[in-house]
């Protein structure tokens, strides 16, 4: 069946990213339904001369993962934590996937320049606009493009 | 390029507008394309680099709601065979309308078929909420007319109450009452019931006088409807040689106009 097979592909990297974001496990798996909900509902508006089916469904995970943190109910149950520890934090409590073959990826992952992953992070992980880590890391707009293209570039350099 | 756009639209971080832009050049030049191609395929690695496995119990969750949501998955086949996808995105599309359709059609008779019932509901238990109240209300003066004639029962069968009856004078040789009176509990009834007057009209009405030693003593008023029924309680009085009744003003009158004496008796 479809659905289990897009499920079974994708669900970990998926749920990788918005627990990263919502932190909280339970509301991370009512996002992660609520994510394959809709990417299933509006399939057909998906068309792959627009770009990659993860990148959509990427982006379509990250925005419910955002509407809910920005939502009153959430707001109030939220713990504060550190948020360069985000990343780290949850990588020691959850169970991260391990794939041999990302063994070696994973080390070239960690050759990023720190302020090159920070930036990744709070973009891709954490759900910010580059405007927004901008302010957050208090670095200039253009210097966070850079750094994002940089990171990004590196990341390409590694994986190929 | 250069420019870092291409990055933050595969991050999702662009407006509506520069979205646009970015997937027409990337239609125009295969360049642009390619570049985003290895962008997307970078971060998709990123992303399954720090994935997170979810538990079990979402994996059959999620699957549910996904049939639940749309009963099969014809939607995610079709557009794998591009070029049967419209025929089949339409049928499907035909399809949901159809049950919409239907389903609209089924709650709406399912609504007034509600309705009516609730109506015809309302309408017994309107009917049944009113022979309720008529129930109680009989079951009331049952109980109140229970009560009074308990109590008449009581004055009849006490032995201190004489029953004294009083005549009509010349003027109304019919008219007739029975007044009960206990010297000892000092206590007056009449008897309405079977008492005998003409009507009274608004402006008039009967006087009942105690005659102790030669002297009229008010012992208050009363009417004489042809409907009137049980004892009425009058003023007391501890010694009497007679009683009276006039027929006076309404309200009653200090000392009794003799003229209008309609019904005399003794007490011994």
């Amino acid at each position: 069946m479809a659905a289990e097979a897009l499920y079974d592909m994708y669900s970990a990297s998926l749920y990788g990213v918005i627990v990263r974001i919502v932190i909280d496990t339970a509301v991370a798996e009512d996002v992660l339904q609520e994510s394959f909900v809709k990417i299933w509902q509006s399939f057909s508006s998906y068309s792959a001369d627009k770009g990659r089916l993860f990148t959509w469904m990427v982006n379509i995970a990250r925005n419910l993962s955002i509407d809910k943190i920005r939502s009153k109910d959430f707001k109030n149950q939220t713990k504060n934590q550190e948020l360069e520890n985000n990343v780290t934090f949850i990588d020691e409590q959850k169970n991260t996937v391990y794939k041999p073959e990302l063994l070696g990826i994973r080390d070239l992952v960690q050759k990023l320049k720190p302020e090159q992953k920070s930036i990744l992070d709070l973009v891709y992980f954490k759900g910010y606009t580059h405007v927004e880590a901008a302010d957050e890391l208090g670095v200039p707009l253009g210097t966070i493009k850079t750094r994002l293209r940089m990171a990004i570039q590196q990341l390409r350099k590694s994986f190929n | 390029m250069e420019s870092g756009i291409l990055e933050l639209y595969v991050l999702g971080d662009v407006n509506q507008d520069e979205k646009h832009q970015v997937e027409a050049m990337a239609l125009q030049h295969p360049a642009i394309k390619a570049e985003l191609e290895s962008i997307e395929k970078s971060m998709e690695l990123y992303a399954e680099i720090y994935a997170i496995e979810p538990s079990d119990d979402i994996r059959g969750q999620v699957l549910n709601s996904l049939i639940t949501n749309l009963g099969d998955d014809r939607n995610l086949k079709s557009s794998h065979s591009s070029n049967q996808r419209a025929k089949v995105v339409e049928l499907t599309q035909q399809k949901s309308v159809n049950f919409f359709k239907y389903a609209f059609a089924a709650c709406l008779t399912l609504l007034i078929l509600s309705v009516a019932t609730l109506f015809a509901v309302y309408n017994k238990l309107k009917s049944a909420n009113g022979e309720l109240v008529t129930m109680q209300l009989q079951t009331q003066k049952f109980s109140n007319k229970v009560n009074l004639m308990d109590h008449q029962l009581d004055i009849l069968r006490d032995p201190s109450f004489k029953i004294i009856k009083l005549d009509g004078t010349a003027k109304t040789p019919n008219a007739k009452l029975a007044v009960a009176w206990s010297p000892a509990k000092q206590k007056v009834m009449i008897d309405l019931g079977r008492m005998r007057l003409p009507a009274n009209d608004d402006q008039h009405s009967y006087q009942l006088w105690a005659l102790v030693d030669g002297k009229p003593v008010d012992l208050g008023v009363f009417n004489a409807a042809d409907d009137s029924t049980g004892l009425l309680e009058m003023k007391s009085i501890a010694r009497a040689q007679a009683f009276a009744v006039t027929l006076e003003q309404r309200g009653g009158v200090p000392s009794p106009t003799m003229a209008n004496l309609v019904l005399v008796g003794k007490t011994e």
